[in-house]
């Protein structure tokens, strides 16, 4: 696959995943009840105190990395190419804390979260596939 | 610099900010240090209500045959030594099997440590963890309004309860769910014209409950009207 290619399959990931982030987070603010196929799993985790870091909604943070990758995955810099790497590969790491969190801890699980996971786990791969793709410097 | 290199400095970069975030949100909420003391009964409580549904106050499977509405005062004497005594029993053999739903509708007459009391188990229904709260403010109840729903003790029992943290309990108590919640109880609890605690109402659940007559705290005081309600 190419590197423009890559680009656009990146934009549209980072573009997904921050929909659902954005979902999440007006939802958490507005505390409005969130659509989950399996009743209590959403509110159970969107109420928990492990929804917010320091005050931050954690989907915010979620949002704003996703974001990040879409701004990154414009640029045809290293820079970018890295950043949008790294940011990704950060998200998949937190993400997996945070299942971890929904399974062990809090005994619920969101959907939401869950889908989350899968653009994330897929913008790893295509970030890092980028970098790989990408013209050697001359 | 080499492609290789690149990756590397991705992964070596990504793989530090995500382990940050998560031992910052480890440690924010406390999962990475032990409260100074857990309350007492937390164990007992966590094996009661494990794998146990709850929905906002309600204990319990939504299916169940029979419904109980509960009216209690977090700080009435007589409420603790039901919940302590005759609760277990009531878990183990009617609600556990998912022959009984109970409905908890929370008073607070006996004085401000009630309602604070109340609050705190009404802060944690939105994560569906009330009844743990609730025991365990039971399981720890002193007397009444001597300062023992001090904010030591909600820290320690939000900490105790997986997955809740002393925050939601003491932060949560003035949310706007928790005033619809109080509200709810205790137009409930005047629409019943409830005068004393605890007072329970039981019947098939969807039709019209009756209030009984319980001549003794422990689970025999109830198991006559359950079993008689299973069996109608």
């Amino acid at each position: 696959m190419s590197e423009r290619r890559l680009q656009e399959t990146i934009a549209v990931l980072a573009i997904l995943g921050a929909g659902i982030a954005g979902y999440l987070t007006v939802a958490h603010v507005t505390h409005t009840p969130v659509a989950c196929v399996r009743s209590g799993g959403c509110e159970t985790v969107q109420h928990s105190a492990y929804s917010e870091l320091w005050g931050i909604p954690v989907a915010a943070i979620g949002l704003a990395g996703y974001l990040l990758i879409a701004v990154s995955s414009r640029r045809r810099t290293d820079p970018a190419r890295v950043a949008g790497a790294a940011a990704a590969l950060a998200g998949l790491v937190f993400a997996a804390y945070l299942v971890y969190v929904q399974v062990g801890v809090i005994h619920a699980v969101c959907q939401w979260c869950m889908a989350s996971d899968v653009v994330v786990a897929l913008l790893v791969v295509a970030t890092f596939l980028r970098i790989s793709r990408s013209a050697a410097p001359r | 610099m080499s492609r290789r290199r690149l990756a590397l400095v991705a992964v070596a970069a990504g793989a530090l900010a995500g382990g940050a975030l998560a031992a910052a949100l480890a440690f924010s909420t406390g999962g990475s240090s032990k409260p100074a003391s857990a309350p007492v009964g937390a164990a007992r409580v966590a094996a009661m209500l494990e794998g146990i549904p709850q929905q906002g106050t309600e204990l319990g499977s939504r299916r169940a045959p029979v419904t109980l509405v509960e009216f209690a005062d977090p700080q009435c004497p007589y409420c603790g030594d039901w919940a302590r005594v005759a609760l277990p029993v009531i878990v183990r053999d009617y609600v556990r099997p998912g022959k009984v739903r109970i409905v908890f509708s929370g008073m607070h007459f006996v004085g401000p440590e009630s309602e604070t009391a109340l609050r705190a188990a009404l802060a944690a229904a939105a994560q569906n963890r009330f009844w743990n709260v609730l025991e365990l403010l039971y399981e720890n109840q002193g007397t009444e309004n001597s300062g023992w729903v001090s904010d030591t003790l909600l820290r320690s029992i939000g900490d105790a309860v997986p997955g809740l943290g002393a925050k939601t309990v003491i932060d949560g108590q003035r949310s706007a769910a928790v005033e619809r919640l109080l509200a709810a109880s205790d137009a409930l609890a005047q629409q019943a014209g409830v005068q004393s605690t605890p007072t329970f109402a039981l019947g098939r659940t969807g039709s019209k409950l009756a209030f009984v007559n319980v001549p003794s705290l422990d689970a025999s005081g109830i198991e006559p009207a359950i079993d008689a309600a299973l069996k109608q």
